[in-house]
């Protein structure tokens, strides 16, 4: 007897729950009437539709903007079969159901239908659409979560995320050393080779200070200020196949804007390149010419040509720090390479490959794309410290070729006359500029999005290419112009940009209450290996100093920092490459 | 309830309330200010992810309805009489020594009252409410703890406290453990003491080893696995050394209760009864001395609270019936109602001067409480945006911060990032209340700012010393609005900076029609005095005024030395311009 009330007991739970169950799950209404009325701009909120997206990025969940409805279902599709039926007006997609459906539509459409309730009637809205691109994302970024701040820090991390869920781990957190007299940041998460072989660096600052290196679960700490150099190693590059990284050293500065509501301009009163051996623990000096600000190197993926950006200043007073101060918008950034010989690890001449000053823009944070074919950097109207600039916009920069013609060099001896080393000056010469209207939409195109993410002048700035070269992550304060958030970007075989879409959130809120920005966001092939207890426990060890060698260059004697134009801007606007 | 009780309660209650709600009144409201609470699963479940997650955020839940302050005193107060209770009841102490339970309640009464200054400077989102509630489920969880009869459930007892424990509450899990192995130690030990589990000997001894070392490796194990950068004193409201003296309470409230493991607080006698009314008594008036009840303290935080409600009014009433010497932070509210209400000209100089040391340690206390207020409504709107960021970054995402963040972004035309902000603010659980209160008055800030923001952009820094960059950026700026010139003529004044003066005078001259302000016919009478050759008797200057300046001239120059002449012009030239100018010194602008 008991048994069987037991088991009617049992039966009687489990059949409510599924009733219940069933009477939760949403349906689609049998009728309805097609919307007439023009959909607010910010009517979802996040609004990715249009854009095109990856294969295996987690669930675009987001918010309907309730207005007078009183009920909310959206019906995600393909039409190569299968459907994800959502109800309410915050859309929690499933993560199973997604992955699948994205599977099935690789190469295709995804439709999205919404149908809302208002005033006892159902109304479908306009569908929307996604493309998804056969090719996939690499799966994790790293970034650094920071409040847009001035001169405190507070908490800041260093976070890991997976783009295909919503898994988010804290790499590294600078407040484990609260206690010391010092405040401790943390920046530039640089992996090398999209974290392929678990190598990757970023800075400590202030206290326990240094730059920490992480191979696979080794993680060491390194000071590469020297006497010799302006500061400690600032924005990295590594060298794709050598155990190199290229720096900048910069001497930098804030100050504060009383009205203009960029509010802030950070300025290098003066900045160099080094070259940092990793096996012999040695830096080297690769630009280091007073009059000229070099800064954010970066690498061709063959690992021959070094980018960077490079102002020239003419001191026009005593006091450089209140000069730069004063003319702060005086300052504009041109595109420069040298050639780098892989035997020797000299550097050639420099040479201008973007002339930005020509076009009173500067250029910053140049990136080449993983096929060498294009160069992304950020151009604005001045400066460097592009975040802050409402006028940052991503660019293109189309190469000519990165394979050399082997044939049409001649050898170069080494300085030191050991082996020989070539050096492919010239063949870098810049063809096309494309305004890379990632903030507009579609590439080429500059219109305004019909259903923009916002209406604010927003700094797309910092970017980083995915390995396979076909998604591009970029920073950008579109939102509302002070938190910056991610984009990615498809990035097809033509050139061609798509719309992108925000980093995918499980809910709406994370975006819209977190007062932090993501800054300086990396892909990654594979998480960062050491635990945050052996991260902490290297960053609490001795940092072993650096030693300087000298000049990385060629020759030395020679710098050709007279490669910079002689002439004004003013004369050299009308000899400036289309753009 | 007995008598005793009920009385004590009462007592205990309305002196808390009368505390609270009367001097402290303001405190109170910059506390909900200064707490950042927002309601949301997302703010939920990110404080879920570290320890002391749920007590805080409900602590802060709580602390945030400061903004209507009988809700939260009320709330408060019974909170600490759930204390004194908690501990009645976990301890079994009879209705005669109740009156010693209320000990730790004051303590974390004065814990909470003492602070003055330091609210804006503890990174603690529930300075208030936080220990006493950690208290409060410490208390309940060690009543619980002496009426476990079986082993198996001591065991569940010891194993999810000191984990579950920490994670819920943090500091106040932990310390649960430890403190009832030591207790049960303690009647092991001490044996010829009875205690409330009217039990001694072996299990005793057993069981306080467990409670004391496995709880202690527990969280121990607990926080290094999955909580490694949290302190083991996370929730409790800690103390900088510099801050020592604050952490008395603390340490008061924490170290008591163990006088309860130790000794049994039972029995009826009227003399225990005496003995704990003394004890009470003497509690609750420790608790009203060390309370921060430091006029200027307050002051600043009503004349704050009324220029935030644009009662500009009600600021120079506070302003006027301040019986000490000022601090800058009031002189500086106080310029800033007479200009929004446009008597700067004519009474600047009849208000208190002065630059009395604020009641706290060393700090930048002008800037960190009223900073972008005054930067807002001078229309610096860069520099108010900026310290409000700074301190954001510093101590929280607190809504005093928010809301100036949120009005910058709405007279710079940012929408979005205005909507951000509103948003947040939404989420508050009361303060909304007190902003949409406050932003009644914006339209009005907004229309009497915006004349003000007629300068060019530059690039500038103040090393958070607002009152010197804002009177230095109008004495020396040219130009601008009427309001602007207006502000150039008096920064000038007040800098005892005359260049420019007769410029600025003459352009402001058409808009004055037929009444000079007087400060400034006192110091163009001055001025014309000092430097010559300026058109003074074409101006139409009050013969009362020329009088009066004749007169002190006279009077100064037949008393002597400088010293003398301040003191002996004071009361019949103390309200004009020309005291100001000559005897007015060493006033430090900060």
């Amino acid at each position: 007897m008991k048994v069987k009330v037991s088991i009617y007991c049992i039966v009687a739970t489990v059949s409510t729950m599924v009733m219940l169950l069933c009477g939760c799950s949403p349906s689609l209404p049998d009728q309805y009437e097609e919307a007439t009325w023009q959909l607010p701009p910010d009517y979802f909120s996040p609004n990715n539709f249009g854009a095109t997206l990856p294969p295996n990025v987690a669930p675009l969940n987001f918010r309907i903007m309730q207005g007078d409805a009183s009920k909310a279902v959206s019906r995600i599709h393909s039409a190569k079969g299968g459907e994800i039926i959502v109800g309410g007006w915050d859309v929690n997609i499933d993560e199973e159901d997604w992955h699948h459906l994205l599977d099935k539509t690789r190469g295709d459409t995804l439709f999205c239908d919404i149908y809302l309730k208002a005033y006892g009637k159902w109304e479908h809205l306009p569908t929307q659409h996604f493309l998804i691109a056969e090719e996939p994302i690499d799966p994790y970024i790293t970034y650094r979560l920071i409040r847009p701040s001035y001169v405190t820090y507070e908490e800041l991390t260093i976070n890991e995320r997976c783009l295909e869920n919503f898994d988010e781990r804290v790499v590294y957190e600078n407040m484990r050393f609260e206690d010391s007299d010092q405040g401790q940041c943390i920046n530039c998460h640089l992996p090398r080779d999209w974290n392929r072989q678990k190598e990757s660096q970023f800075h400590v600052r202030q206290a326990l200070g240094g730059t920490v290196f992480i191979h696979g679960d080794q993680v060491t700490k390194v000071n590469l200020k020297t006497d010799s150099t302006l500061s400690a190693g600032v924005y990295p590059a590594w060298h794709p196949t050598l155990n190199l990284i290229a720096y900048s050293v910069n001497e930098t500065g804030q100050v504060f804007h009383t009205l203009d509501p960029q509010k802030v301009e950070v300025i290098d009163y003066a900045s160099d390149l080094i070259l940092y051996d990793l096996d012999s623990n040695t830096v080297q000096h690769i630009d280091h010419t007073a009059s000229e600000f070099e800064s954010f190197p970066t690498w061709s993926p063959d690992g021959r040509t070094l980018y960077y950006i490079s102002a020239h200043y003419t001191p026009r007073a005593e006091n450089i720090d209140a000069d730069l101060d004063a003319n702060y918008d005086q300052l504009h950034y041109n595109l420069f390479a040298r050639d780098f010989d892989l035997q020797s690890h000299r550097f050639g001449p420099r040479r201008l490959v973007f002339d930005a000053e020509a076009i009173d823009k500067s250029a910053s944070q140049p990136r080449v794309s993983p096929d060498g074919q294009y160069l992304l950097f950020t151009l604005a109207d001045y400066g460097q410290f592009h975040i802050w600039h409402k006028s940052a916009e991503l660019w293109l920069l189309r190469l000519n070729s990165l394979t050399p013609d082997l044939s049409s060099l001649t050898p170069d001896p080494s300085p030191n006359g050991e082996g020989s080393s070539y050096f492919f000056s010239c063949i870098l010469a810049p063809q096309v500029i494309t305004p890379l209207s990632i903030r507009r939409g579609v590439g080429g195109e500059a219109a305004p999005l019909e259903t923009g993410v916002g209406g604010e002048a927003g700094a797309d700035s910092y970017h980083s290419w995915s390995s396979n070269g076909r998604w591009i992550l970029f920073s950008s304060r579109r939102d509302d112009g002070n938190y910056t958030r991610l984009y990615i970007s498809y990035f097809d075989k033509d050139g061609q940009v798509h719309k992108p879409f925000r980093l995918p959130q499980r809910s709406p809120d994370n975006d819209d209450l977190l007062l932090r920005s993501y800054n300086v966001a990396e892909f990654l092939l594979q998480p960062v290996q050491p635990t945050e207890r052996q991260l902490r426990r290297a960053i609490k060890s001795d940092a072993h100093p650096a030693t300087y060698t000298g000049s990385a260059l060629l020759h030395p004697e020679a710098d050709s920092t007279a490669v910079l134009p002689a002439r004004p801007a003013e004369e050299r606007r009308g000899e400036s490459i289309a753009y | 309830m007995s008598n005793s009780k009920a009385y004590l309660t009462l007592v205990f209650a309305a002196f808390t309330l009368f505390l609270l709600l009367g001097p402290l009144q303001p405190f109170l409201r910059e506390t909900a200010a200064l707490t950042p609470f927002y309601a949301t699963g997302v703010s939920l479940g990110k404080l879920m992810g570290r320890p002391c997650g749920l007590l805080l955020y409900v602590a802060s839940g709580l602390q945030s309805c400061f903004a209507i302050p009988w809700l939260g005193a009320g709330l408060f107060t019974i909170l600490l009489v759930a204390v004194a209770f908690a501990l009645k009841w976990a301890f079994r102490v009879s209705d005669a020594w109740f009156g010693l339970c209320w000990v730790p309640s004051f303590a974390l009464l004065v814990n909470f009252t003492q602070l003055g200054y330091l609210i804006y400077t503890l990174k603690h989102p529930a300075v208030a409410f936080a220990d006493p509630l950690g208290f409060l489920t410490a208390f309940c969880l060690m009543g619980l703890w002496y009426r476990l009869k079986d082993w198996q459930w001591k065991l569940v007892f010891l194993l999810l406290v000191p984990t579950v424990g920490y994670w819920l509450l943090g500091f106040f899990g932990a310390l649960v453990a430890p403190f009832l192995g030591f207790c049960e130690l303690a009647i092991a030990r001490f044996s010829l003491f009875d205690h409330p589990s009217e039990k001694r000997g072996g299990t005793h001894w057993v069981w306080g080893v467990l409670l004391f070392f496995v709880g202690c490796l527990l969280t121990a194990f607990t926080r290094a696995i999955i909580f490694p950068s949290f302190s083991y004193e996370v929730g409790h409201l800690a103390f900088t050394n510099a801050q020592r003296d604050f952490r008395i309470p603390g340490i008061i409230a924490l170290v008591y209760p163990s006088l309860f493991a130790c000794f049994r607080f039972r029995g009826k006698k009227p003399w225990m009864t005496t003995v704990a009314a003394v004890v009470f008594a003497v509690a609750g008036l420790a608790t009203f001395y060390y309370s921060f009840r430091d006029p200027n303290f307050l002051n600043i935080l009503r004349m704050k609270h009324a220029a935030e409600a644009g009662q500009w009014e009600q600021v120079l009433k506070i302003a006027k019936t301040g019986k000490e010497e000022p601090t800058r932070a009031q002189v500086c509210l106080t310029r800033l109602a007479l200009f929004k209400t446009g008597r700067m000209g004519d009474e600047l100089f009849t208000f208190p001067e002065g630059s009395a040391a604020y009641n706290a340690p060393q700090n930048q206390w002008l800037r960190l409480m009223i900073g972008p207020l005054l930067y807002y409504h001078y229309g610096k709107l860069g520099f108010a945006y900026r310290w409000a960021m700074e301190d954001l970054v510093e101590y929280g995402e607190r809504p005093a911060y928010l809301r100036y963040l949120h009005r910058v972004a709405q007279l710079n035309g940012e929408e979005a990032l205005a909507r951000r902000y509103e948003r947040t603010l939404a989420r508050t659980l009361l303060y909304r209340l007190s902003v949409a209160h406050t932003c009644a008055n914006q339209d009005a800030d907004s229309s009497s700012i915006r004349p003000l923001l007629n300068y060019t952009d530059q690039l500038d820094g103040d090393n958070g010393l607002v009152e010197f960059y804002l009177l230095n950026s109008f004495a020396l700026s040219e130009g601008g609005s009427r309001e602007m010139v207006e502000l150039s003529l008096m920064d000038g004044l007040i800098t005892k900076n005359l260049t420019g003066f007769w410029s600025r005078f003459l352009a402001l001259l058409p808009t004055w029609e037929d009444h000079i302000p007087t400060h400034y016919q006192e110091a163009a009478l001055m001025v014309a005095q000092l430097q010559g050759g300026a058109p003074v008797s074409n101006l139409p200057i009050d013969p009362v005024i020329q009088q009066r300046f004749q007169r002190l001239v006279e009077a100064s120059a037949r008393n002597g030395d400088n010293a003398a002449n301040a003191f002996a012009l004071r009361p019949e030239f103390g309200d004009t311009y020309w005291y100001y100018y000559f005897f007015v010194e060493g006033l430090k602008t900060n």
